[in-house]
């Protein structure tokens, strides 16, 4: 069998909050296949996006192995971390994009972390910011743009290296309940025309109940799954 | 990331912060013009005393006076020593005797009143004999109009192209084969007593441009040795210009140890070359303290770009965050941060380089129109103008110096920002 694009295994993160060691974390184990729509639900505090930050290469668990493609990440350093990080798609709960670059810009800027030459950007961020129907907004700063405009760039800019997987924090979390319902039909859309493998959390439970499947977390491990 | 792109990313940060990045580059600018402008004044001053000492010194020849050495008060009396020793005219007649001396020539040197028609100045009057003088000196002590009369027995007058033209702009003080009051104060006896001299201009040299250190000089009113002597009523010579054989070394150091054998000691001789090189380190060690100063404003200058960097480092603690989650190497962050400050200098250096040079065209055109050339007359009347000059060391120089200043004050935040964690920078508010 081939290996899972994500595995966690016995997976534990404790932070340390003044002084006091907080487990955000401890022992979880999860299995992402090619092609699955994931939805993590939880109430805030669970270790939801902890687990996420695990599994898009942006923080390392103080116990247990995360895999991605059947790599250890413990075993990369710096750089092929940052290689790694190229080819998952991160969609951030604030949209994360940077303000003084158009939509477009901000597409572009992953693309031309990747090393493509402008030309090739140039075009590709368009068809991107197509698809997330964004074709008119193009050249507008996130200033300029609605919750729901943002997000949908954010997807696009995920999207841009033809990642491995899609990682979405709270994707409908700032966003107005239409808006979100575009996002989540843009997100199945995605999972069932173009077989993009996507991991989302949430407390939304529309998007739990579209999902695949939906596992909840409570103080750092999973507690149940459910596979719609 | 392709270096373009590292660049173009670098230069939108900058613009998007223009007056902070204006400001940080003013502290380059006026550091780096602070350099250019110190230096290319003092190179420019130094190139106009170097050539002009070159012009009026011949490098063959050799001054003896009493004494410690040839001072910089040009023109002065060099009088008596401690000792009492004096130098006389006649002494020259040692001198000649001397292996590799080709001639030699007592010079008496006083300031007097020069008089022509209803004006009158104070003058250089130095007695010299015409024939020796324009023997050594062939190429300056050379008459524009008249003739230098080589044995003159009546009190004829040469004088410089300044003391005929004092304003170099046709209105003439004394013209050829006018009469020249000469009005010289002895006050060495009691009670002092006014001595006068009235000569014809013979000649009037061609202009020199240069200063006086035992040559001509074009600010000065030459009368033979003979009517000096009587009218200054003493055979006391300031100094004795001696002609050598050759300018070699050896020579000049040969001739210079038995010139001091001669007179026991008493004397001083002190070549072109010597000259030179005391005034090429005297120049090397005002620029060193000049640039030194400057350095200390660029060395304020960087401390401003460090303080900025590390300020924009904390405004953009998440922009980084996002950079390095959407695959940034940290390397990448660092480069883009230096890059910042590259721009940064190199903008600020090259304007810099720029207004300094302009500031000593300034500073130079100010100092020329009312300043104090030696002697006491202004720059123009003793023929000396400074241009600056701007060497391509100093041009390098303070463009390769202005972008240190800025890379090595931004290596630290630079460096903060590229160890920066993807999670936590996120985090940041």
């Amino acid at each position: 069998m081939a290996n899972p694009v994500i595995e966690t295994i016995n997976v534990g993160r404790t932070y340390l909050l003044g002084k006091v060691p907080v487990d955000a974390l401890r022992g979880v184990n999860l299995r992402v296949e090619k092609g699955d729509f994931l939805a993590v639900l939880g109430p805030s505090g669970s270790g939801k996006s902890t687990l996420l930050n695990m599994i898009g290469a942006l923080d390392k668990p103080t116990t247990g192995r995360v895999s991605i493609d059947g790599i250890d990440l413990s075993t990369l350093n710096d750089n092929a971390l940052a290689d790694l990080r190229q080819k998952i798609g991160f969609v951030f709960q604030f949209f994360n994009l940077i303000p003084r670059l158009t939509a477009k810009g901000n597409v572009e800027l992953t693309l031309s972390i990747a090393g493509l030459s402008r030309a090739e950007r140039g075009k590709h961020a368009t068809y991107l910011l197509e698809t997330v129907g964004l074709k008119e907004r193009v050249n507008h700063k996130p200033a300029e743009l609605s919750g729901g405009e943002r997000q949908r760039v954010a997807i696009a800019r995920a999207l841009a290296n033809n990642p491995k997987f899609l990682l979405m924090d709270e994707p409908t979390g700032n966003i107005d309940s239409t808006t979100a319902e575009e996002i989540l039909d843009l997100v199945k859309r995605l999972n069932e025309d173009k077989g993009v493998t996507i991991v989302v959390v949430t407390h939304d439970q529309r998007i739990a109940s579209q999902a695949r499947r939906a596992v909840q977390m409570l103080d750092g491990l999973i507690v149940r799954e459910k596979v719609n | 990331m392709k270096t373009t792109d590292v660049f173009s990313f670098a230069f939108g940060a900058i613009r998007l912060r223009k007056l902070r990045a204006g400001l940080t580059t003013l502290g380059i600018v006026i550091g780096i013009a602070a350099i250019v402008a110190l230096l290319s004044i003092s190179q420019g001053l130094q190139d106009s005393i170097t050539v002009q000492l070159q012009t009026g010194f011949a490098t063959d020849t050799l001054i003896v006076s009493t004494g410690g050495g040839l001072g910089f008060g040009l023109g002065g009396s060099i009088g008596l020593t401690d000792s009492g020793f004096v130098l006389l005219v006649n002494d020259t007649q040692i001198i000649d005797e001397i292996e590799n001396v080709s001639m030699s020539v007592a010079i008496i040197q006083k300031a007097c009143y020069v008089k022509s028609g209803q004006r009158d100045f104070v003058r250089s009057v130095v007695g010299v004999d015409f024939d020796k003088y324009s023997q050594i000196y062939s190429s300056t002590f050379e008459a524009e109009s008249g003739e230098i009369p080589p044995n003159p027995e009546n009190e004829t007058v040469v004088i410089g192209k300044r003391v005929s033209d004092p304003w170099d702009n046709g209105t003439m003080f004394v013209s050829i084969n006018e009469d020249i009051n000469i009005l010289w104060t002895n006050a060495t006896v009691r009670p002092p007593k006014n001595e006068t001299y009235v000569g014809s201009v013979a000649a009037i040299l061609k202009e020199i441009g240069a200063l006086n250190v035992g040559g001509p000089s074009d600010s000065s009113v030459y009368i033979p040795i003979a009517q000096a002597q009587k009218l200054f009523g003493t055979d006391q010579c300031d100094m004795i210009v001696v002609k050598l054989e050759n300018d070699n070394e050896a020579t000049i150091q040969g001739v210079s140890a038995a010139i001091k054998t001669a007179f026991s000691g008493q004397v001083s001789a002190t070549s072109s070359t010597a000259v030179l090189n005391i005034l090429s380190n005297v120049f090397s060690t005002i620029e060193l303290f000049l640039a030194g100063i400057a350095a200390i404003s660029l060395l304020v200058a960087g401390i401003g770009i460090m303080n900025i960097m590390i300020v924009s480092l904390m405004e953009r603690t998440r922009e980084i965050g996002i950079l390095k989650a959407l695959g940034m190497k940290s390397r990448t962050v660092l480069v883009i941060f230096l890059c910042e400050a590259i721009i940064i200098g190199l903008m600020g250096a090259s304007i810099g380089v720029v207004s300094g040079w302009g500031l000593a065209h300034v500073v130079v055109r100010v100092l020329g129109g009312s300043g104090i050339g030696p002697g006491g007359q202004n720059m123009r009347a003793s023929g000396m103008t400074i241009s600056p000059v701007l060497t391509p060391t100093v041009f390098v120089g303070a463009l390769v110096f202005g972008l240190i200043v800025s890379i090595v004050f931004a290596l630290y935040p630079a460096w903060r920002a590229s160890r920066l964690k993807p999670v936590e920078a996120l985090r940041y508010e």
